[in-house]
């Protein structure tokens, strides 16, 4: 290291002690931020701490709980891990998560899509993780378009890195076979039976990225995942590497058989998390920590007692009642949730908080995008409550699904208005990026958490 | 209406209006599908049949039955996919506005009703059924907008994203003035247009939801061009929802351009 990223670093790591032990803040941020601004190759310096190097892992959903997986699994093979836990995905959260302690064996990273060019061609992974790419965030992120390009450029500038990624997507696999065309080694993971799950609208990726003819599938799994093929150029979904089959995807949890087609080696992993979304994140995590030489066995280990801290499908008991909370913050995430959500056959609430802060997004014209109108057929066995800085706007959403929708100002005010329902019916809180962290604070305050 | 005609036209034949949805699976940006949506359930909620008919791309649409048209925004990408076919649609479309025709278009959709836009760098021919054209400025124009248009009571609030500048012609009036926002090009101070039964606009959010006056304002037009001025009075709803995620946003606006200042 030169004078310049010692000084960096340096003042990194002060950063972090005073926001840890001075202001007790988390420091996932701030001390990156100071080091990227003395020394701006600081990421690339970095890396040579990690001995056997790192994974990156991006995607618009799942990108947090399936690298926090990952880290898990490779951690708990013994294994030293750096890892962005609390999901600070751009460059100084990047930064942050590598400044602490003299070396590890990986980096497990966590990186916004867009960010991916400045991460990647610095850390230079072993391999990247594209896990999907949905419509997000339009008013930051621009059309998906731009993302594809971004994360094609990143890949540029890393030759070396193999890409894993998720074979059922076509918006992913447009990523993928312009860094194959490039020459990079390109790896497939995706579900390779039809799981006959209800149509889901479909707002993106219908047409073939090469063409532009219209897609066919075979089947589908949840928005345009699924096995795809342009009728007209041969655009298909890839001969997958690695296979999940005899899938079993309900609201409690998932399980399902793994397959590495290179060795023919098969595992059955279960989780007690559930939602056909779930099947992609752990099969890219399986994937992605056996090739870093974690074992089956130690895999599920890891799934066994990993139970997500981040808001991210929390279950808490309040008063006796249970609350169910997670993040949903774009069609594909809500659908998902819904899917979830009406497979509990209980009678239940669901409060929704759409808030539009920088890191939301401040466009929500998405919300139009969401088929609330499958909840609107629960009738009187579901309350729906809006809340956040665009609970209005929900409202609005919820009259034209059919479905009367009071405005409740926070997760205290929905239990009230919830507060006739017998106890053993359940709250579900679905909320976006920044109402996330507030939810999840009132819950903490309020209820016990349960496992 | 005369007697005579009254009773040879039955009470129960309820009023009908045929939306031509054009290319829902590409031009779907910006969460089109809620203005389609808000059209429907306003004129069921006035006991109007809505008939909603999507075309898709390889179709050939005929709008001599249409009501009302309405043409949503796609990416770069779709919207290329798009032009293509809806420049096969050009004359069809062309007469139906010259006919009264009632059109809405958001968005890239809006830019489409010009002469030309560009893609890039290219310059993409439009459906020349609006004498407007658009070029390209920088920055992109991202963010809420207001604005008061004539043709309804409330403002108009919503989001528009556009790296395009869209100029009107002489004879085009402007749909409304911009009261928070940047609009057509961020210099003249307008926002979208109004041309015969065309309502263009680069305001999404989408457009309808929170605007019940402007999603009356397309019923209103059908009705009457079908019907005849005045046949079918368009009764009030409660807009009490609408409204008020409309002042929120409003507020919001009104208060940070106070700051501003």
């Amino acid at each position: 290291m030169n004078v310049r990223s010692e000084i960096g670093v340096g003042l990194g790591h002060l950063a972090r002690w005073g926001l840890r032990t001075v202001f007790r803040r988390n420091a996932s941020q701030l001390p990156g931020r100071i080091a990227l601004t003395v020394d701006p190759d600081i990421i690339s310096r970095l890396a040579k701490k990690l001995q056997k190097g790192s994974i990156v892992v991006c995607g618009t959903n799942g990108k947090t709980t399936t690298n926090n997986i990952i880290a898990s699994a490779i951690e708990a093979g013994g294994q030293r891990v750096l890892c962005n836990r609390a999901g600070a995905n751009m460059a100084p959260g990047v930064v942050a998560a590598l400044l602490p302690g003299s070396g590890a064996d990986w980096g497990v990273i966590e990186a916004d899509e867009l960010s991916t060019v400045n991460i990647v061609p610095e850390l230079k992974p072993k391999l990247l993780v594209l896990l999907n790419l949905f419509r997000d965030q339009l008013d930051r992120e621009g059309e998906i378009d731009r993302v594809q390009d971004t994360i094609v450029r990143a890949l540029a500038s890393s030759p070396e890195t193999t890409l894993l990624v998720c074979g059922d997507d076509p918006i992913s696999m447009g990523v993928a076979r312009r860094a194959a065309e490039a020459g990079m080694k390109v790896l497939s993971f995706g579900i390779a039976e039809d799981l006959h799950l209800p149509p889901e609208r479909v707002p993106e990726g219908a047409f073939c990225q090469v063409c532009g003819t219209e897609l066919v599938y075979d089947y589908r799994a949840y928005a345009q995942l699924g096995a795809f093929r342009c009728p007209k150029c041969g655009f298909a979904r890839p001969r997958l590497d690695y296979q999940a089959t005899n899938v079993h995807a309900g609201r409690s949890g998932v399980e399902f058989d793994a397959t590495c087609i290179a060795t023919g080696d098969q595992v059955h992993l279960r989780a007690n998390f559930g939602g056909v979304y779930m099947v992609y994140n752990l099969l890219a995590a399986f994937a992605a920590a056996t090739m870093a030489g974690v074992d089956p066995k130690t895999f599920q280990r890891a799934l066994d007692s990993y139970s997500p801290a981040n808001g991210r499908l929390q279950h808490f008991d309040v008063d006796g009642r249970e609350v169910v909370l997670n993040l949903a913050k774009n069609p594909a995430g809500f659908n998902q949730n819904i899917q979830l959500l009406l497979e509990d056959k209980r009678p239940k609430a669901t409060y929704i908080v759409i808030n539009d802060n920088y890191n939301d997004g401040r466009d929500i014209s998405w919300i139009w995008d969401v088929d609330f109108e499958r909840l609107a057929g629960e009738g009187k066995s579901l309350l729906v409550l809006a809340g956040g800085l665009r609970a209005n706007d929900l409202q609005v959403r919820f009259k034209y699904a059919g479905i009367d929708a009071q405005i409740a100002k926070d997760v205290s005010a929905a239990l009230e208005a919830a507060k006739d329902m017998p106890k053993d019916q359940p709250l579900y809180v679905l909320t976006n990026y920044s109402a996330l962290w507030p939810a999840k604070a009132e819950l903490e305050r309020m209820g016990k958490r349960h496992e | 209406m005369n007697s005579a005609e009254t009773t040879s036209a039955p009470k129960t034949d309820a009023p009908t209006l045929t939306i031509a949805h054009l290319y829902p699976e590409l031009l779907n940006l910006y969460g089109d599908s809620g203005n389609i949506l808000v059209l429907k359930k306003r004129m069921e909620w006035r006991g109007i049949t809505a008939d909603v008919r999507e075309v898709h791309v390889g179709d050939t649409p005929s709008f001599s039955d249409v009501d009302i048209v309405f043409i949503g925004g796609g990416s770069d990408r779709e919207q290329k996919i798009v032009c293509d076919f809806l420049l096969q649609q050009k004359d069809e479309l062309k007469a139906y506005v010259e006919d009264g025709g009632v059109l809405g278009a958001v968005c890239g959709g809006y830019q489409l009703l010009g002469e030309s836009y560009l893609m890039g760098e290219e310059r993409v021919p439009g459906l020349e059924l609006v004498d407007l054209y658009t070029d390209r400025g920088t920055p992109r124009i991202i963010g809420n907008i207001a604005i008061r248009s004539d043709i309804c009571e409330h403002p108009i609030v919503g989001y528009e994203n556009h790296g395009g500048r869209t100029h009107l012609g002489s004879g085009v009036k402007p749909l409304g003035e911009v009261l928070y926002g940047q609009g057509n090009d961020g210099i003249t101070g307008f926002e979208g247009c109004l041309w015969k039964n065309v309502l263009g606009t680069y305001i999404h959010g989408p457009l309808l939801p929170k605007n019940p006056g402007v999603a009356d304002w397309f019923i209103s037009r059908a009705l009457e061009r079908k019907y005849g001025k005045g046949a079918i009075a368009i009764e009030p709803l409660d807009d009490t929802e609408e409204l008020a995620a409309n002042k929120v946003m409003f507020d919001r606006m009104m208060a940070s351009r106070k700051q501003e200042d």
